[in-house]
This record gives C-alpha cells, structure tokens and sequence, in this order.
C-alpha cells in the first residue's frame, strides 16, 4: 500500500510508545514494504517523543538508590554447577545455572525484593534466581517423560543465530536457549511463537543478555501438541501475532 | 575541574564491566530518570525501583546502546519510561494518578544541586518549551500517550474526542515538537 498520511498518524502513535492494537499489522506490512518515509518518521519522532520525558523535573534520589544500584552489580557468574549431573543435558546445565534472563513473574519479584535490600545481599539473589530458576525449569520440562526437543537455525537479519527448543506436551511449556542473538534497541524485544494448528501462537516475550546469550521459559502453550517454533523481532511486550522478522525458526521432522 | 568524560565514553567503559563508570552514569542522570518515574509512577517507591531496573539494564546491555541511534541520556529515557509504564499498566486503569500539567506542577525546585551540567538544565528547558507551545489539544493527546501509556482509543474515550481526532492530533502535535527541536539536534553521542 503507498505511503499515506494515514501511515504518518500510526507512526506518531507508535513514536509515543502507544500501543497501536487492531492497527498494528496495518502499519507493519506497510514497514514491511520498505518506506523511507515512514522509517524517518519514527527515528525523528521517537527522539521528539524523548522530549516529553527530558522536560520533566528532575527528582533527587534517596542516597541509599545508588549503594542498592552499585551492590546489584554483583557477582553475575559466580557458582559452580551443583555435584549432580542433569541426565540428558550436561552441556545445557551450565547455561541453565548462568541463566539471569529467566521471565516468571514470581522469580522476578523475589528478585526485586532481595534487591531492594543492600549490596551485601548480592551473592544469596544469584543462588535464589538460580534455585529457583533451576528448580521451575527441570521441574516443568526438563524432567517431564514427555519431553521432546528442536533445533533452531538463525533466519533473515540473523542468519547466525541458532537455538534450541525443550518442551513438554504435557506440561505444554518449552524451554528456548538460543544463541548470537542481536542486541535490540530498548523497545523491542524477542517474542516466542509455537506453531499449533498450523498458526503461531505467541508464547511469549524475552531479552537476550548483553552476550548475545538468552534461555526463556515459555508461557504455556493453549494445546498439547506444537509443530513447529520461530522466534521474531516485536515492539516490547510482544504483539499478538507475528510482525517482525524471523531470526529463529525450526524445521519440522 | 577535570572535563567530564563523555557519556559514550561511560558507556564503553560499563561494557567493559566497569561499575565505576554506572556510577558516574548514575551521578549524572539518575535524578532526570527518577523525575520521569515519578511523573509517571506517582511517588511511591515503585519509581525508584524503576531507576535501579533501568541502570541494571544499562549495566546488562551497554553493548546494545548504539550510538548512531541517539544520545545515552535518550536510550535511558526510553527506558524508564517503556519499564515504568509496564508497571502502570500492570496496576490496571483504576488505580493511574491524575495526569499533572507541566504548567500545575509550579516552578521546579532549585535545581542546581540536582542536575549535573548546565547543558542538561539548558536542554530541559528547551524540551519543556516545546512541549508547552504545543496547541493544548495535541499536547494533551502526546501526555495521555507518554505519561499515561493510554491507546488511541483510551485517549479518544478520555478526551471525548473522536478516533479519527486523536490520529490527526497525534500527528501534528509530534511533527511540531520534531521542528521545534530541529534546530537544537546534535549528532553527537553526548548531549541528546
Ligand atoms: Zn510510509
């Protein structure tokens, strides 16, 4: 479809950071078609959009913000694996106890609060998240009898990246570990599809760390069976339906 | 006084794991980043923790900062305000604070203590300034957006204003703020 002002108005929203609903994939396949116009639009009204943010007031933080910031730092590769071998997965394992990108809310909240205290409690929030992220993980997919898994090849503008899928029918969760991922800018993120029916389904939301390096827990999957996974490009929080390009995707057995 | 090194140049420094360098990032921007949480958080402890999540952020994927693609000051911005509207959204439509006007806010406290440079005091004013010349009608529409995260249509139902409005409003409002600030854009990686 040609470049019409209609475009430019869906490209103010998306600049704002306004989630664009039914509209969304309307504006996408016209991205997708390659319009300079829009491309410029949305670079330059992004960093105008910045503006409403840089006019605010500055807030003096409480003294305490930047000691509980500095002592997050942390150890972030500390601890060795534990004495028990995983069976199937020696080489995953060690990703797995490295893993920090983990999306679970209830993770995610623990993580926060141990945080929220102060830097000597750094090195009790890695053995949490890694407990606990050890813990949902095996527990969920990993030692299911059911589970089954799939390699993924890197595709379109990351041609290098390569992944691996472990799922469960039963548990109907999956575990991604992937690889030479491309950082994103802040508002993109990777989004998980499972294909069932024949359709992806989106199965959730992820960074990859600054490595390039990401292993995501799934959001369950609406059926048992899934034949095939692709991982794409979206706006943060994900969309409803694939937008973006593919950069990882399986192939079938 | 030594000069202060750039802002890319801390950037390349917390690449290379050098929490020092978050330090002096933090220093120099963390009070822009809370104000911004604050604005769209209300003032409970919620925005603070938004400001450690997006300098724990800056620590994880220095090497994703780009800076062909704007200034550092912009890209920690973006995200605090993308981490703190999660969180507004998370909390659900019922419990959202009023949306302030910057004109109701007063005059801003004495910032000097505050703000790290001159330059940066100098650049808020001239995005305030944008922003308040802006027709109320489209500048509210750009608020409702930024501030609040709301959808077209959330802002069509709040304002009582036509769909087709908002877009128009939306547009216009934010090709303005793009030409008032034209002449002041910097291609450079230090002030945005
Ligand atoms: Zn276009």
């Amino acid at each position: 479809m040609p470049h019409s002002e209609r475009h430019e108005e869906l490209v103010a929203l998306l600049a704002l950071g306004a989630p664009l609903g039914a509209d969304a994939a309307e504006l996408e396949r016209h991205r997708a078609e390659g319009c300079p116009v829009c491309e410029a639009l949305l670079a330059e009204g992004r960093e105008a959009a910045t503006a409403l943010g840089a006019s605010v007031d500055p807030a003096p933080p409480p003294a305490e913000l930047r000691v509980r910031i500095l002592g997050a730092l942390g150890p972030r590769r500390a601890a060795p694996p534990p004495a028990t071998p995983w069976r199937v997965f020696a080489a995953a394992a060690a990703l797995l106890l490295a893993a920090v990108v983990f999306d679970d809310a209830r993770l995610r909240r623990d993580r926060e609060e141990l945080r929220s205290r102060s830097a000597d409690l750094a090195g009790r929030l890695h053995n949490a998240e890694t407990a606990l992220a050890e813990r949902t993980l095996r527990a969920r997919v990993l030692e299911s009898d059911d589970m089954q898994m799939m390699r993924l090849g890197g595709s379109g503008p990351q041609s290098g990246a390569r992944g691996m899928v472990y799922w469960s029918p039963k548990a109907r969760r999956g575990i991604l570990m992937a690889g030479r991922l491309a950082p994103l800018p802040p508002d993109r993120q990777y989004e998980l599809w499972v294909f069932q029916n024949g359709k992806p389904v989106n199965a959730g939301v992820f960074d990859a760390d600054a490595s390039g390096r990401a292993v995501f827990e799934s959001a369950p999957f609406p059926e048992a069976e899934a034949q095939n996974f692709a991982v794409t490009v979206e706006p943060r929080g994900g969309m409803p339906a694939p937008t973006g390009p593919i950069v990882l995707v399986g192939a079938p057995a | 006084m030594i000069p202060s090194e750039s802002d890319a140049a801390l950037m390349a420094r917390i690449e290379a794991r050098d929490a020092r360098a978050l330090g002096e990032l933090y220093d120099r921007h963390a009070p822009r980043l809370l104000g911004l949480a604050r604005r769209i958080l209300g003032g409970g402890g919620e925005a603070e923790e938004v400001v450690q999540e997006t300098f724990l952020f800056a620590w994880r994927s220095a090497a994703s900062y780009d800076a062909g693609r704007g200034a550092v000051l912009t890209w920690l911005l973006i995200a605090t305000r993308s981490r703190a509207i999660d969180r507004l959204r998370a909390r659900g439509a019922g419990s959202r604070p009023p949306l302030r006007p910057l004109e109701d806010a007063g005059d801003p406290p004495a910032t000097d203590d505050v703000e790290a440079s001159s330059a940066d005091r100098e650049w808020r004013a001239i995005c305030r300034s944008a922003v308040g010349e802006l027709p109320a009608e489209q500048r509210a529409v750009l608020e409702l957006a930024y501030f609040e995260g709301l959808t077209q249509q959330e802002i069509a139902e709040r304002t009582a204003t036509p769909l087709g409005t908002v877009k128009t409003r939306a547009r216009l409002g934010l090709m303005k703020l793009r030409e008032r600030l034209r002449p002041y854009r910097r291609s450079g990686t230090d002030a945005p």
